[in-house]
C-alpha cells in the first residue's frame, strides 16, 4: 500500500532522529556517582595555590576519585581507574599544590586537582600500597615545588618509598626485611615514621613497632617498640596514626573500648585515658589536624548506639605529654565530628541530624550553632562521617559547611544549617534493577481480563458497575483538575509521589527498583528525572551480608534474592516495607490453555531443557544442548517475556509480504573456543532443543564480552576480532540477523497457513519442524560494545532501536533498526521498491552517528545493564541503565507521533481560540443584519 | 337585430399593443397572446410548410441518441492522458479526478432514463435499448479507467500485504522459559 510506502519513507528519515535540544536534561537524567565517600580521604582543598574557592575531593569505597563543586554538588571531574587488585584506596593532597595523589592497589597516581588529568603514574609491581602521605616539609622547610609522596607498600617485600612529586620516580626505598605487617607511615617536619605491627606469637596481640627514617636518604634512624599487645588484637583497634603536625600521634584502644592509649610518635611514653563508660561504645574515632602549622590539638569521638560524645586533648610539645583539655557532653542522638583548621587554629564541627555546632580546640565554648532544616531525603538517617570547612572572622565562626555522609547513603552538604545539595551515593554499584509493577494498575488489568472472558451482557454489566465504582474518585479528580490544567499550560515542575505514577496519563512515570551490591534497595521515578521515592537497606529484612542481590518484579512487590541466603525476600514496591505474605501470589510466565511449559538452565556448560509437569517441582528432562568439544558456552539470550509484535510480516516495496519467523521460544547461545579463537552462535528452539541456525566466527578475541540480544524476529550480537589472525580486519563487529518463515515473499514456509505449530511434535504432513530463513549482515563499528538491549513499546508498532553501551566513551547509543536492516542491498544501489522500504546501500562500516547518542553530554560510567519498558503511549519507550552510574531517558524511535512536543505552544493555541471566539461574537450580529436585509431587498 | 359594435375595451383586448414587456421572465397575463414578430412569423410559416414525417423524426432522434451514447468514450483519451500525467502519488488533484471518474459513470447509469427521455418515442423504444447498452458500456470504460488509476495508486487491496492484518500469529503448543523466570 502507498500508506506503507509513506510510512517507510518516514522510517527512512528516522536515522536523522536525535534528542531534541529542549528535551535534553528534561526527559533524561544521570546520577554521576562516586560511591560512598571514605572518611579519611574526603576533604576540602583548593585546586591550586592562590585559588579562592576550594573543591571537595573524595575517594569512594569503590575506588572512584572525584572532585565535587561544594556549591551545587556537581561533579567537576571523576576518575575510575580500572586497576586490579583492588584494596584500600588512598587520596592525599598537600597545601598549595595543583595535584592530588591517589593510591589504589599497586598504582600511585597524581591527578591535576582542577580538571582530573593524569600527571604521573607509578606502578609498584607485585605489591599493594598500604598507605600514602605527602611530605609537607623537609627539615622544617616547606618546599615550594611539587611535594614528594611517601608510600608504604606491602606484598613480596615491604617497604617505604619516596616518590618524586613531579614525575613519580622513586627517590629512595627503605626495605623492611622483618615479617612485621606494615601498617602506616607518618611524617613529621623532620622525620618519616614507619609503623608496623609486630606479633611475636600467633594469636596473641601485636606490638607496635615504630621505625624512624631520614626523609632525605631513607636510612633507618631509630626503631622502638611499644608494648601494646594486651590491647591490639586486630588492626581495627588502632584508632589513629599520623597527623602531619609537629607532634604526630599514635592512638589505640582495647577490644571493649574501655581505655584509649596515646603515644606521641618519636617518644616512648604512652598516655592512657579512660573512655566515658556510661553506655557501651561502638566506635572510637580520632580527629587530628592534618596541617603542619596547626596547633597539636585533637579530638577523640566516642560513638555509642544511641548517641555520641567527645574528648579534646592537647599535646604539650615541650614536655612531650598529652593532656585532656575538655569534654564535649554526650548527646542522645547520633552524630559525628569533623575537623577544620584556619591558620594555626583548630576547630571541631559537631554534626547531628538536627544541628551543626562549632567549637574551638582551645575552649569548649560554642562559637557557632545552626539548626539543620529537615529534609525528606534524610528521614530516619544520622550522620556517619563529615568533612568541614569553617570561616572565622574576629573570633566568631561566621560560616561552616560540612559534607556529611548520612547513614542512608546520602551525601549532603550542610551550609550553615541549610541543605545545599544531596547526592544519592548509595545508588553506585547497582547490581540489579527492575520495572516495578504497581498493584492498582495490575488490578485494572485483572478486571479487564474478567470482562474479556464473560459474555457480552454480563461483561457490559460488569463494566458499568466498575465505572460506577470509579466515580468515588471523581470529586478528588475534579478538585485537582484546575491545578492540573494550569500545570499543563504553564508547565511548572511538581513533586511526584507514588500516586502520580498511578495517575500518570502518558505512562512516563514508571518506578524502577534498584538493588545495589551493598544491599541497598531504592525506588526511582524515571519520569521525574530519577527522583528517589524510597530507599531502604536490606539488612532490615534479612540479617546477612549482601553480596549481589538480584530482583524480580511481581505485581505490587519485588522479590530479592542473594547468594548469601536461601529463599527470597519480598519488598513492597510502593513503600519499601515488607510485603505482607497474605497478598503474595507468585506467578511465573502466563501460559495459554493447553500449552506445555518447558524450562531450561545452563548447568555444567550445557543448556538443559526440562518439561514442567503438573506436580510442582517435578520436571522431566527433554533436551540437552552441548556445544562441540573445545567450545564453552559463555551465555544465552532469550526473547523478552513481553515482546508484542504488531505485524507478522514485513511488507516489501512491491507490496508482497515476507513472513517473520516469530517463535517465542528462541534462545541465542554464544559459545567460544579459546584454543582456536572462534566464537559460535547457536540459535535454538528451546521447546524442542532443536538447532535452528548456527554461525561461527574465526579470529575472535574470546576474552572480550560477546553481548547479544534477541527481539521479535531478529537478533544481533557483537564480537571483537583479534588482530593476530588478520591485521587488516582488527576491530569490532556488529552482526544483525533477520529470521523469516520463507525466503520467498507471500509464502508462509513449510508450515503453510496452519495457525498452530509445535516444534516438539512436528506434524507429518508438514515434515520436519520448520527452520527459519536467516538473513545476516555484519558491520564494522569503531568501539567495543559491552551490553545490548532493544527498546520496547506497548504494541510493537513503533520501529525498534538497538541500544548499545560503549564503555570506551562512557555512552549509550540507540541505533535505529532500519539502519542495520540485513536486507540492505550489497554492491548495488537500491531499486525503487527497496528505496520505498527505506533500504540504503550496504556499507561495511557503520559510523556511530553522534545524533544517536542517548547520553549526549553525560558520561555514564560502568553501565552493567540497560532495561527498557513500554510507556503509556505507543511511540515512546522508557530506558533505564544502571551499574556504577544511573541513567534514564525515554526514546521515540519513530518520533513522538502521538504526543505534542515541547515546541507546541499551548498558550498561543488558547489565545487563538479565544480570539476567534471574540471575533465570532462581533461578526455574528453583522451577518444576521445583512441576511435579513437581503431578504427584504426588492430585486 | 343587428349586433351592436363591440365596446372599445373588446377591440382593445382583441388587438393588443405590440409592446414587449421589459422583463421577459414575468409570465404573460391570462388571455394575452403576444403578436409574432416578422421573423417568427416567417419561421412558423416555414415550419408549417415542411412538417417532418414521424419516421424522419425517429431517425433524427436515434442519431442524436447515438451521439449521446458515444460521448463518454470520446472523453476517455483525454481523461486517460490526464490520469497518466497526475502520477501515482496521493495528491488532492488526483484524488478529485479519480473521484469524478467514479462518480460520472455511476450517476450516468442512474440517470439513463432521463438522459434518453427526449428520444423516447413509440417508434424508437425498441431501438433505444441497444443505444442504452452502448451508453452503459462506454461509461463502464470510464469506470475501468478509474479502477486502473486507483490500482496504480495502490489503493486496491489486491496483494497479500493488504490482508496481513487479518492473518494471525501462530500459536505454539509449547512455551519455554529460563528456569529463573519461574
Amino acid at each position: 500500500m502507498r500508506l506503507h510506502a509513506a510510512l517507510s519513507l518516514a522510517a527512512c528519515l528516522a536515522p536523522v532522529s536525535a534528542i531534541f535540544e529542549d528535551d535534553a536534561y528534561h526527559i533524561d537524567f544521570h546520577y554521576a556517582l562516586l560511591g560512598l565517600p571514605k572518611h579519611d580521604a574526603t576533604f576540602f582543598q583548593k585546586p591550586y595555590g592562590g585559588s579562592k574557592a576550594s573543591l571537595l575531593y573524595s575517594i569512594s569505597e569503590n575506588q572512584t576519585i572525584g572532585a565535587i563543586n561544594p556549591k551545587d554538588g556537581a561533579l567537576v571531574w571523576r576518575q575510575h581507574p580500572a586497576s586490579e587488585p583492588r584494596g584500600k584506596g588512598h587520596l592525599r593532597a598537600a597545601d598549595e599544590q595543583d595535584t592530588i595523589v591517589s593510591a589504589i592497589g599497586n598504582r600511585v597516581t597524581a591527578w591535576s586537582s582542577s580538571d582530573g588529568r593524569l600527571v604521573w603514574e607509578t606502578n609498584v609491581d607485585g605489591s599493594t600500597v598500604e598507605d600514602l602521605e605527602i611530605l609537607e616539609q623537609e627539615d622544617g622547610i616547606t618546599k615550594d615545588e611539587a611535594k614528594d609522596a611517601i608510600v608504604l607498600v606491602s606484598g613480596t617485600n615491604h617497604g617505604v618509598k619516596r616518590l618524586d612529586g613531579k614525575t613519580g620516580r622513586v627517590k629512595w626505598t627503605y626495605e623492611d626485611s622483618s615479617n612485621d605487617t606494615p601498617f602506616q607511615v607518618s611524617t613529621s617536619p623532620t622525620t618519616i615514621y614507619y609503623i608496623s605491627l609486630h606479633s611475636s606469637i600467633i594469636g596473641a596481640g601485636s606490638k607496635l613497632k615504630v621505625t624512624s627514617l631520614s626523609p632525605i636518604t631513607g636510612k633507618k634512624l631509630d626503631q622502638y617498640t611499644l608494648s601494646s599487645d594486651t590491647e591490639i588484637t586486630s588492626r581495627d583497634h588502632i584508632v589513629f596514626a599520623g597527623a602531619n603536625t609537629a607532634a604526630p600521634i599514635l592512638a589505640w584502644t582495647d577490644k571493649d573500648y574501655k581505655v584509649i592509649k596515646i603515644n606521641i610518635i618519636g617518644t616512648k611514653t604512652v598516655a592512657s585515658f579512660d573512655t566515658p563508660g556510661k553506655s557501651p561504645i561502638e566506635q572510637v574515632v580520632l580527629h587530628a589536624p592534618g596541617h603542619v602549622n596547626s596547633q597539636p590539638h585533637f579530638l577523640v569521638e566516642y560513638q555509642t548506639y544511641f548517641g555520641h560524645s567527645a574528648d579534646v586533648f592537647h599535646v604539650d610539645l615541650k614536655k612531650n605529654s598529652v593532656s585532656k583539655a575538655y569534654s564535649l557532653p554526650e548527646l542522645q542522638v547520633r552524630g559525628t565530628f569533623a575537623i577544620s583548621t584556619m591558620d594555626a587554629n583548630v576547630y571541631f564541627v559537631r554534626v547531628t541530624g538536627d544541628e551543626v555546632s562549632v567549637v574551638s580546640s582551645a575552649s569548649h565554648g560554642v562559637l557557632g550553632r545552626w539548626p539543620t532544616a529537615r529534609s525528606p531525603a534524610l528521614a530516619g538517617a544520622y550522620p556517619v562521617h563529615a568533612a568541614s570547612e569553617v570561616v572565622v572572622k574576629s573570633g566568631a565562626v561566621t560560616a561552616a559547611r560540612s559534607a556529611v555522609l548520612f547513614s542512608n547513603g546520602q551525601w549532603v552538604l550542610i551550609r550553615n544549617g541549610d541543605i545545599a545539595w544531596t547526592r544519592p551515593e548509595f545508588l553506585a554499584q547497582a547490581s540489579s534493577a527492575v520495572w516495578a509493577r504497581l498493584p492498582e494498575v495490575e488490578a485494572l488489568a485483572a478486571e479487564l481480563e474478567v470482562e474479556r472472558h464473560q459474555n457480552i451482557v454480563s461483561a457490559y454489566i460488569h463494566r458499568v458497575k466498575r465505572h460506577i465504582q470509579d466515580l468515588e474518585h471523581f470529586p478528588a479528580w475534579a478538585q485537582n483538575l484546575p491545578q492540573r490544567l494550569l500545570g499543563n499550560v504553564v508547565g511548572r515542575p511538581k513533586q511526584t509521589t507514588v500516586d502520580d505514577i498511578q495517575q500518570d496519563t502518558f505512562g512516563f512515570h514508571k518506578l524502577v527498583i534498584v538493588a545495589t551490591e551493598k544491599g541497598r534497595l531504592a525506588a526511582l521515578d524515571v519520569g521525574a528525572r530519577g527522583k528517589v521515592l524510597w530507599n531502604v537497606h536490606l539488612t532490615q529484612f534479612a540479617d546477612t551480608v549482601f553480596k549481589y542481590p538480584t530482583l524480580r518484579a511481581h505485581s505490587g512487590y519485588v522479590e530479592v534474592r542473594d547468594p548469601s541466603f536461601e529463599g527470597s525476600l519480598f519488598i513492597n514496591s510502593t513503600t519499601g516495607g515488607t510485603a505482607s505474605y497474605v497478598n503474595l501470589h507468585l506467578h511465573g510466565p502466563q501460559i495459554a490453555e493447553g500449552q506445555k511449559l518447558v524450562s531450561y538452565t545452563l548447568t555444567d556448560g550445557s543448556l538443559k531443557g526440562a518439561l514442567e509437569t503438573e506436580t510442582q517441582g517435578k520436571t522431566e528432562s527433554v533436551w540437552t544442548f552441548v556445544p562441540p568439544s573445545g567450545e564453552r558456552i559463555v551465555g544465552y539470550t532469550t526473547r523478552p517475556l513481553k515482546d508484542p509484535v504488531a505485524s507478522i510480516g514485513k511488507v516489501l516495496g512491491d507490496r508482497s509480504v515476507l513472513y517473520k519467523y516469530l517463535n517465542p521460544n528462541l534462545v541465542l547461545v554464544t559459545a567460544v573456543s579459546e584454543l582456536t579463537c572462534t566464537a559460535s552462535i547457536y540459535l535454538l528452539d528451546s521447546a524442542s532443543g532443536q538447532l535452528l541456525h548456527t554461525m561461527s566466527h574465526s579470529d575472535v578475541d574470546t576474552s572480550r564480552p560477546i553481548p547479544s540480544t534477541i527481539s521479535e524476529n531478529w537478533f544481533s550480537y557483537s564480537l571483537t576480532i583479534d588482530s593476530a589472525g588478520s591485521p587488516e580486519s582488527r576491530g569490532h563487529q556488529l552482526i544483525v540477523s533477520d529470521l523469516y518463515e520463507s525466503p520467498l515473499p507471500d509464502d508462509r514456509g513449510p508450515l503453510g497457513a496452519s495457525s498452530n505449530s509445535s516444534t516438539v511434535k512436528p506434524s507429518s504432513a508438514q515434515g520436519d519442524a520448520a527452520k527459519p530463513y536467516v538473513l545476516s549482515q555484519s558491520y564494522q563499528i569503531a568501539a567495543e560494545i559491552s551490553h545490548m538491549a532493544v527498546t520496547q513499546t506497548r504494541q510493537g508498532i513503533t520501529s525498534r532501536e538497538l541500544l548499545i553501551t560503549i564503555p570506551s566513551t562512557n555512552s549509550i547509543i540507540g541505533i535505529p533498526r532500519q539502519v542495520i536492516d540485513p536486507r540492505r542491498p550489497i554492491g548495488r544501489d537500491p531499486t525503487p521498491n527497496e528505496q520505498a522500504e527505506g533500504l540504503t546501500r550496504y556499507t561495511p562500516l557503520l559510523p556511530l552517528d553522534s545524533k544517536w547518542h542517548l547520553t549526549h553530554k553525560y558520561e555514564v560510567l560502568g553501565i552493567k545493564d540497560i532495561i527498557t519498558s513500554e510507556s503509556g503511549i505507543e511511540s515512546t519507550s522508557l530506558v533505564f541503565a544502571y551499574g556504577h552510574d544511573i541513567f534514564g531517558t525515554r526514546v521515540a524511535p519513530s518520533f513522538a507521533f502521538d504526543i505534542l512536543g515541547k515546541g507546541f505552544n499551548k498558550i498561543q493555541m488558547l489565545l487563538t481560540v479565544a480570539a476567534l471566539f471574540v471575533g465570532v461574537l462581533f461578526v455574528a450580529p453583522l451577518v444576521t443584519r445583512k441576511q435579513i436585509n437581503s431578504l427584504w431587498t426588492i430585486p | 337585430m343587428s349586433t351592436p359594435p363591440p365596446p372599445q375595451w373588446v377591440v382593445d383586448l382583441d388587438s393588443a399593443p405590440a409592446s414587449k414587456p421589459k422583463n421577459a421572465s414575468l409570465p404573460d397575463p391570462p388571455g394575452y397572446t403576444a403578436s409574432m414578430t416578422r421573423k417568427e412569423r416567417a419561421l412558423s410559416s416555414k415550419k408549417s410548410r415542411v412538417p417532418p414525417t414521424p419516421e424522419e423524426m425517429d431517425t433524427l432522434k436515434m442519431k442524436k441518441a447515438w451521439e449521446v451514447a458515444i460521448a463518454p468514450a470520446k472523453q476517455l483519451p483525454m481523461n486517460a492522458f490526464g490520469m497518466y500525467m497526475t502520477g501515482n502519488s496521493l495528491q488532492i488533484f488526483s484524488i478529485f479526478m479519480v473521484f469524478t471518474l467514479f462518480k460520472t459513470p455511476v450517476m450516468a447509469a442512474l440517470g439513463i432514463q432521463r438522459t434518453f427521455a427526449p428520444f423516447e418515442t413509440p417508434g424508437t423504444a425498441g431501438r433505444l435499448l441497444g443505444v442504452k447498452v452502448v451508453y452503459i458500456l462506454t461509461n463502464l470504460l470510464m469506470l475501468a479507467l478509474g479502477i486502473w488509476k486507483v490500482n496504480a495508486m495502490g489503493l486496491l487491496p489486491t496483494t497479500r500485504s493488504d490482508w496481513l492484518a487479518w492473518e494471525g500469529e501462530r500459536t505454539w503448543s509449547e512455551r519455554a522459559v529460563p528456569k529463573e523466570w519461574l
